[in-house]
Order: C-alpha cells, then sequence, then structure tokens
C-alpha cells in the first residue's frame, strides 16, 4: 500500500516550473529515494510535501488523506516529518533539549499543563528524557548530550537533526540530503543509521545528491531532472537507464556504478 | 461635515507637512538600503537640525541660511558618530536585528537627554525664512514657509537622483544596497559608504527639521513622532528610490492632515498607527514596489 | 539498540557542560541579588527604594525574557500593558474602592485580553515591522494615557493608591513591601521556571532556534508567539499594578516609551535568554540609580549609555559571563 502518493504535483516560480507533473508512490515501510543534478528540483518537491510551500497544481496524498492543502503542522501531525538540507538546530538548546523538542507531537500538555504538573505531565516528561536519550544513543550522541548543540560538529549536527525528528515517531520521515556535507566515513555512519531506522518500520523518502548512497541503500529510486521526474525504478534499473545516465550519472562521477 | 475651504486648507498644510516626512523617509531608506538597518534614531536628527539652527541663530546671531548650513553639517556630524561608535562595532559582529534597533533607541533617549541638559526642554522656533505671506488663494492661505518645503524638497530629491545615478560613490551605494557581498568583492569600501549613508541620511533629517521649525516648533521631544511618520511614510514609498519616497510622505501627510479634519487633532497618531498597520498587512512592499529584502 | 562507531573523536575531557537550567556563576548571582535584598532590609533608607523598583522591574523582565528571550522575538512596547496594569489598578482601587489582590488581577485580565487582539494581526510582521508596530503599540498607550483625562486624570497621574493587602492586612512599611515584592518575584520567577522547562517552554526556545525546524516538528510557531507575547503582557501588567501599589502614585511618565528602553537595560544587563538574567539585570540596573544620583534626566543618560556599551561589547550579558570564563579556562 502507498503511504505516500503524488499526483501530477507542479510549482511554477513566475513562468518557471520548478516541479513539472511529477507522480510518484511511496510503498509503506519502503526506502525511498528520489536523487537528481543539482536544481532538479528536488528541494521544492520536499517543500510541497511536507507543507512548507503550496503547489500550482497536482495533488499529495498521505495515509490515504489528500493533504495538498493541509497546512504544514497538521501535515507533521499525521506523521509526516522532514528534516532540512540545511541543518536547522535550536540554537541556544542542548543537543538532548534539541531531541526533546522532537517529542513535541508525540506528547500534549500546553501552558496550564506546565504550571500545575499533573502526574501524567510529569510521568511524560520523564518519558521525553528517556526517549531523547535512547535516541542520542541510537545516533551515536549520548555522551553530547548536554553540551550546546551548536557546539556540535557539522555531521553530528546532521546525526541530531535526525534523532530529532525521529523522537515525533514520524510514519514517513522526510531526509534532505542528509549526506551533504558529510565525509566517507559519517556518510557510511549515516547510511547505516537510515537503514536501521527503515529497519524498524519507519518508511523514509530521502533527497540526495550522493549516488552512490542512494543505489547502496534506497530500494526505490525516481530520478528528477530539470523539474521532471525521468525514471523511476530498482536500483539496479536506474544505474541501466539510458535517460538517467544521460541526465546524470554522465555528468557525476560515479564510483560504483 | 467638513466644508471644502477646510478641506482644501488642510490639503495645503498635509501636502507640507508631507513633504518633511517624506524627507526623513529618504533618510530611512538611505540607511537600510546601504545596511539593512532600519535607523530608529532618525527622528532625533530632525529634532537636532531645527535645534542647532535656532541655537545658532538666536545665541550666536549667525544669519539664518548659514546657521543652516553649519546646522546641517553638525547633524551629518553626529550621524557618522553614531554610525562609527555604535553601529559599526554591532554590524562587525553581525549582531542580531533586535539589537541594533535597541541600539539605535538607546541613541535616541541619549541625544534626547542630553539636549535637554545642555539646551533646555523648551519648545523653540523662528522666524520663516521668507517675512510675509501667508499667500491666499480664495479662503486657503499658504505660508511662504511652504514653498521653501516644496522647494528645498524636490532639489534635494533632484539631487539625490542625480547622486545615486551619476555619481561613483553614488552608484557603489547602489551596489552596496544590492548586494553588500559582491560590493565588497568588487572593492567598494563597504563600511565608508555605510559612514556616507549615515551623514547623508543625517542631513537629509536635519534640512527638513529646520525646515518645519518655523511651522511649528522644535523641541526636543518631536523626534519621536517625526521618525515614527517619517518611517510610515518610507514603508508607504517602500524603501527604493528618493522620489517614491518623497511621494509616501506627501500621501502620508495629506491622510494625516485630512483625517484630523474629521477626527481631531488628538488622533493624529492614532491616524498613522492605522495607516502603518493597513500598510503592513496588505502591501507590504510598499504602493510602488521598491527593494524586497529579508527584514 | 547499538550505535553504530560513527564519531571517532571522544568529546575533550571536562567539555564545556552547556547550562541548560542554571550553572554554578548564576546561582552565585542569585544569591548576591538576595544579600543586596537584605542589605536594604537592614540598612533601609534609599537603597530600599532602590530595590523594590528593582523587584518591580524584575517582574516585568521575566515576562519579557519570555517573548524576547526564550522565543527569541521582539516587542519594543510592554510598556503598554504595565501601562493598562498600574492605571487598572489605580482606578479600581481609587475610583471604585476594589480591593488592591481582585484589581490587579482583573487588570492582569485585561492586559491579557489586549495582548491577545493586538498580538494576533501584530506578531504576523518580522523584523522592523514588527518592531515599529510593536514600538507605537507602547506610544499609542502612553498618547492615551496622557489626552484621555476624564479616566487618566491626564499629566496629574493618580494618587493616593492604596499599598498591596488582603482584607485588613495591608503592607503599610516600606521594608515590609520589599519583602512582599521579593516573595512575590520568586513566585513570578518560579512560575517561569516551570513553563520554561516544559514541553510548552521548549517549543518557545525552538521558535528562537529555527522558526522552520520548530515548525518541521509540529510546533505551532503563530500560536505560540502569541502565548508568549500574552505571558509577558501578563507579568508586565502585574509589575504596573505593583508600582501603582508600591509608590501610590502613577503618571504617564512613569509607564512612557523610557520604560521600554530601561527594561530593555535591565534584560540585556542580566542576559536575554538566561534564566536568571532578568532578576540579574533588574537589581544591577536599579542600582544606577543609587551611583548617578541626580537628576531623572542624568539617569536615563546614564541607562542608554549603559545599555549601548552592553549591546556592544557584552551582548550576551552578565549571566553568560560564566560560561565565558569557563570557555577561557579550556581554550588555556
Amino acid at each position: 500500500m502507498a503511504l505516500l502518493k503524488v499526483q501530477g504535483l507542479t510549482k511554477r516560480f513566475g513562468g518557471l516550473a520548478a516541479n513539472n507533473d511529477i507522480s510518484l508512490e511511496v510503498p509503506e515501510g519502503s526506502l525511498f529515494a528520489v536523487i537528481g543534478p543539482n536544481g532538479a528540483g528536488k528541494t521544492t518537491f520536499f517543500n510541497m510535501i511536507s507543507g512548507f510551500l503550496s503547489s500550482t497544481a497536482g495533488s499529495i496524498e498521505f495515509a490515504g488523506r489528500d493533504v495538498t492543502k493541509v497546512p504544514q503542522h497538521e501535515i507533521a501531525a499525521m506523521g509526516l516529518v522532514r528534516t532540512f538540507q540545511l541543518v536547522q538546530l535550536f540554537k541556544g538548546m542542548s543537543v538532548a533539549e534539541n531531541v526533546e523538542v522532537g517529542c513535541h507531537l508525540a506528547t500534549k500538555g500546553g501552558v496550564l499543563a506546565s504550571l500545575l504538573r499533573p502526574s501524567w505531565f510529569r510521568k511524560q516528561e520523564r518519558e521525553v528524557r528517556e526517549r531523547a536519550h535512547e535516541l542520542l544513543e541510537f545516533v551515536g550522541l549520548d555522551y553530547h548530550s548536554d553540551l550546546d548543540a551548536e557546539l556540535l560538529p557539522y555531521g553530528q549536527q546532521r546525526l541530531l537533526e535526525v534523532a530529532r525528528a525521529l523522537a515525533s515517531k514520524p510514519k514517513l520521515l522526510l531526509l534532505d540530503e542528509p549526506a551533504a556535507g558529510l565525509n566517507t566515513q559519517e556518510t557510511e555512519g549515516l547510511a547505516h543509521i537510515i537503514q536501521k531506522i527503515n529497519a524498524q518500520g519507519t518508511t523514509v523518502l530521502l533527497i540526495e545528491h550522493d549516488v552512490a548512497l542512494v543505489t547502496r541503500i534506497a530500494h526505490r529510486i525516481a530520478v528528477l531532472d530539470f523539474g521532471k521526474k525521468i525514471a523511476e525504478g530498482t536500483p539496479d534499473e536506474i544505474k541501466a537507464h539510458p535517460e538517467v545516465i544521460a541526465a546524470y550519472l554522465g555528468v557525476e562521477e560515479v564510483e560504483n556504478a | 461635515m467638513p466644508s471644502v475651504a477646510e478641506l482644501s486648507q488642510s490639503l495645503v498644510n498635509g501636502v507640507g507637512i508631507g513633504l518633511i516626512y517624506g524627507l526623513i523617509a529618504i533618510g530611512f531608506s538611505v540607511i537600510y538600503n546601504a545596511s539593512g538597518i532600519v535607523n530608529f534614531a532618525q527622528g532625533v536628527f530632525v529634532m537636532l537640525g531645527g535645534m542647532f539652527a535656532h541655537t545658532l541663530l538666536t545665541s550666536y546671531g549667525i544669519p539664518i541660511w548659514l546657521s543652516a548650513i553649519i546646522s546641517t553639517v553638525l547633524v551629518a556630524a553626529v550621524g557618522v558618530l553614531v554610525q562609527i561608535f555604535v553601529i559599526n562595532p554591532m554590524w562587525r559582529r553581525n549582531a542580531p536585528l533586535f539589537a541594533i534597533i535597541l541600539a539605535t533607541l538607546a541613541v535616541q533617549l541619549l541625544i534626547e537627554q542630553v539636549i535637554i541638559l545642555t539646551l533646555g526642554d523648551r519648545p523653540r522656533t523662528y522666524p520663516e525664512f521668507t517675512a510675509g505671506g501667508p499667500l491666499k488663494i480664495g479662503t486657503v492661505a499658504i505660508p511662504y514657509q511652504f514653498f521653501w518645503v516644496l522647494g528645498v524638497g524636490a532639489l534635494l530629491v533632484f539631487a539625490l537622483t542625480q547622486f545615486f545615478n551619476r555619481t561613483r560613490m553614488g552608484r557603489a551605494l547602489r551596489a552596496c544596497a544590492q548586494n553588500r557581498e559582491a560590493a565588497a568583492l568588487l572593492g567598494i569600501p563597504v563600511e565608508r559608504m555605510l559612514i556616507v549613508a549615515f551623514a547623508l541620511s543625517a542631513g537629509l533629517g536635519a534640512v527638513a527639521g529646520i525646515l518645519i521649525t518655523p511651522t511649528q516648533y522644535t523641541a526636543y521631544l518631536i523626534g519621536t513622532p517625526f521618525g515614527i511618520n517619517g518611517f510610515i511614510a518610507a514603508i508607504i514609498g517602500g524603501f527604493g528610490s528618493p522620489v517614491a519616497g518623497l511621494v509616501g510622505g506627501v500621501l502620508l501627510g495629506v491622510i494625516q492632515s485630512e483625517a484630523i479634519v474629521f477626527f481631531g487633532a488628538g488622533f493624529r497618531n492614532i491616524i498613522s498607527l492605522t495607516v502603518l498597520l493597513v500598510v503592513l498587512m496588505y502591501f507590504p512592499k510598499g504602493l510602488f514596489g521598491g527593494l524586497e529584502k529579508k527584514a | 539498540m547499538t550505535s553504530p562507531v560513527i564519531i571517532s573523536a571522544k568529546p575533550p575531557a571536562g567539555a564545556a557542560k552547556f547550562a541548560s537550567r542554571f550553572d554554578r556563576f548564576q546561582v552565585g548571582l542569585l544569591v548576591v541579588a538576595a544579600l543586596l535584598t537584605c542589605a536594604a532590609l537592614a540598612y533601609g533608607g534609599f537603597l530600599l527604594t532602590v530595590m523594590q523598583l528593582a523587584m518591580i522591574y524584575a517582574i516585568f523582565c521575566i515576562g519579557l525574557n519570555f517573548f524576547m528571550g526564550y522565543t527569541g522575538q521582539a516587542s519594543f512596547g510592554q510598556n503598554a500593558f504595565a501601562c493598562v496594569g498600574g492605571y487598572g489598578s489605580a482606578i479600581l482601587t481609587v475610583q471604585y474602592g476594589w480591593e488592591p489582590l481582585p484589581a490587579l488581577l482583573a487588570s492582569m485580565a485585561v492586559s491579557g485580553f489586549f495582548a491577545l487582539i493586538i498580538g494576533y494581526p501584530t506578531l504576523r510582521l518580522r523584523g522592523h515591522y514588527l518592531a515599529m508596530a510593536t514600538f507605537s503599540l507602547g506610544l499609542i498607550t502612553y498618547d492615551i494615557s496622557i489626552q484621555w483625562t476624564s479616566v487618566t486624570q491626564g499629566y496629574m497621574g493618580y494618587a493616593g493608591i492604596p499599598p498591596m493587602g488582603i482584607g485588613n492586612w495591608t503592607v503599610e512599611s516600606e521594608r515590609w513591601k520589599l519583602v512582599t515584592l521579593a516573595v512575590l518575584v520568586a513566585f513570578g520567577f518560579w512560575l517561569s521556571l516551570r513553563m520554561r522547562d516544559s514541553r510548552f517552554g521548549r517549543g518557545l526556545r525552538a521558535i528562537s532556534g529555527s522558526e522552520n525546524g520548530a515548525a518541521a516538528l509540529g510546533v505551532r510557531v503563530p500560536r505560540f508567539k502569541l502565548i508568549a507575547f500574552v505571558i509577558a503582557a501578563l507579568y508586565a501588567s502585574a509589575a504596573g499594578s505593583l508600582f501603582a501599589y508600591t509608590i501610590g502614585f502613577i503618571s504617564p511618565e512613569v509607564y512612557g516609551p523610557a520604560m521600554s528602553i530601561m527594561t530593555f537595560t535591565m534584560l540585556f544587563v542580566g542576559g536575554v535568554g538566561t534564566i536568571v538574567g532578568p532578576i540579574i539585570g533588574a537589581v544591577v540596573t536599579s542600582l544606577l540609580q543609587e551611583v548617578v544620583r541626580g537628576s531623572g534626566h542624568y539617569q536615563d543618560v546614564a541607562y542608554a549609555i549603559v545599555l549601548l556599551v552592553t549591546l556592544i561589547y557584552a551582548p550576551k550579558g552578565i549571566s553568560a559571563l560564566g560560561a565565558l570564563f569557563r570557555r577561557k579556562k579550556e581554550e588555556a
């Protein structure tokens, strides 16, 4: 069953079509990747799916519901949670607190609850702290938990963002170029984590620039070029696809092809 | 219902005060375009212009035209000092926007209080530049000072337009406005340009203050209302060209003075604020477009 | 769950632990503030008034810190809500013979309501526009407090406002006033801590860190900003009322734009966004009045200069100095 179903999605900025008639289906439980050269419209695509940008035409269906015009926070509340290409850490908060914010959707209670602190609220706060710790352990940042998040090295900031998104217990995790700016070793670790997240039952939609990484871990890949989907298939099919090779792989250095 | 005569008289008054707002608005835009900073102390330059001119005129007996020139130069110097000692250190450090705004407000408070302590808190005024008047057209009276405001305003806008389009320095300032990083890469001394912008902007404020003092008065506290109205005019004009700033000012002045006819003078600030909110909500880029920038 | 080895470097020994709550330096500062309060109680005199005002402004700043510090937004017009609080309490007690406490609470309710309806459209603005809109809000309120003489008595202001108290028990002596205010500061501070260290408070601080990031995690950014604005208004209103009860006299000048500048000075000197900053800043800055006696004009000059120096050279304020020392030590 498709968890995310995109049909004819189009975005025009003035006369320029950043995304043109893109359709794809992300099956539940899969690790799906969208690749394409720089400026292919990947991030625009992501921004529309996550509700940060309105679409010009087309429809987005998530978990059986039409979310094309649904506001961003509601989409997130439905379980579609994203990370950003440029890391959006919460400056001035510790590493652990960053992940605790991630638990926002999975928890409840506002000003009144925070003032009165009923027992369910205290229990929840405890669970939030435990969950943050678990997730930090999961991505290997647990011994940094009291550090100001800003002070983390770049590669670890990316992992923190992934942990933070996981804290909201998403059904579909959208990762926007998570490997950008990482070295080989860090990319390796990240790939491992993404696979583990997926193995634990979270559907992952990944935008990536790093073709080698994607062809290795993704179940299925869609290729964008100049705002259009030019191919979709399994990693092997994509590697063999003539148009893809022409449009993308031909220009890029491919290590494992 | 107010009479036609009343309405046309307030139209004249509105254009007069609006030109003043326009000059202040241009001052806001000059700094904003060069640096991305809105100088909330802009109104203080207006106050200083009038105060200095008055002091030079009455205490030292210097003729008004010379007092005006000296006062303008002095206020421009104050602008430069503010830039060098307050804005630049914060700007270099990439201080957050609100901290810089707050600093300009602190500068305003500081200058106001220093003026009270040195020149006193008494309102002052001096005669119009040309004696006689007002000119009567039917029932409408137009003070001679109005023509001074109109003439100087038009001249300054013309001169500024020439400056921004024709001179090297003006073009460099415009380059800073479009893209500071690129301007720096092209070898334009951005910080020096900021000093120029502050001098220019303070000078413009001073001229506005010198021109308006004969028809109203000047006192330590006039900076805030003039600053706010100038800012609103700049928003209406869209922080773009000098002409847009002046037109924005005239529009605000006319709206304000016509509305006073209907609602009474006590509502002056409330009217301005309403105009501000309407423009902000519905025309976030100003009525005439202009530069769109991350605020 | 086992973690894959991706981070080769272990953290350096004695790495800077981020002060997620207090660090020792900040606790030290609080102790100093408490000692000053005790000194004022012991010696009395002018220091007593200074500390009373410090406590009142501390309450104002704790609220302001919610909006400016934690949420990272700016309001240059919070004095408007102090004005509503002050005049509300003065009018209700003097004209209508209300008890001080219900008058304070009623004024807070009115302020909160105003904050809600004003904040809803205004907080959509950003940057300079937000700054100017809120600044105008403060000015308009100031104008109204002068012009609307039938209600506010204009420049005359209100005199003979009763002191705090409940029923027959009133706080008459200056020393007890300070004690009461200190207790109220502690209470307000405690409430602020509870709100800060919770799901709600984390949401606010996330907004200041990255609005997009917070939104992506489901934080309803506009609503959270509005709530923070209302909280700040409630604290400001309470401070305004307490001023009226403590001094017994209010006039438009008390809640004018200068109040905005003064409270900003306090917040920035103490450390905007830090936990103890509002209290420390209010106490330290109020002591300036002790140093610069003279006329109010000299005090304003002093405030402006202190604010400028802080903004330029110590933008994180006193409370952050502890972290600075620690970092220096590490580098050495």
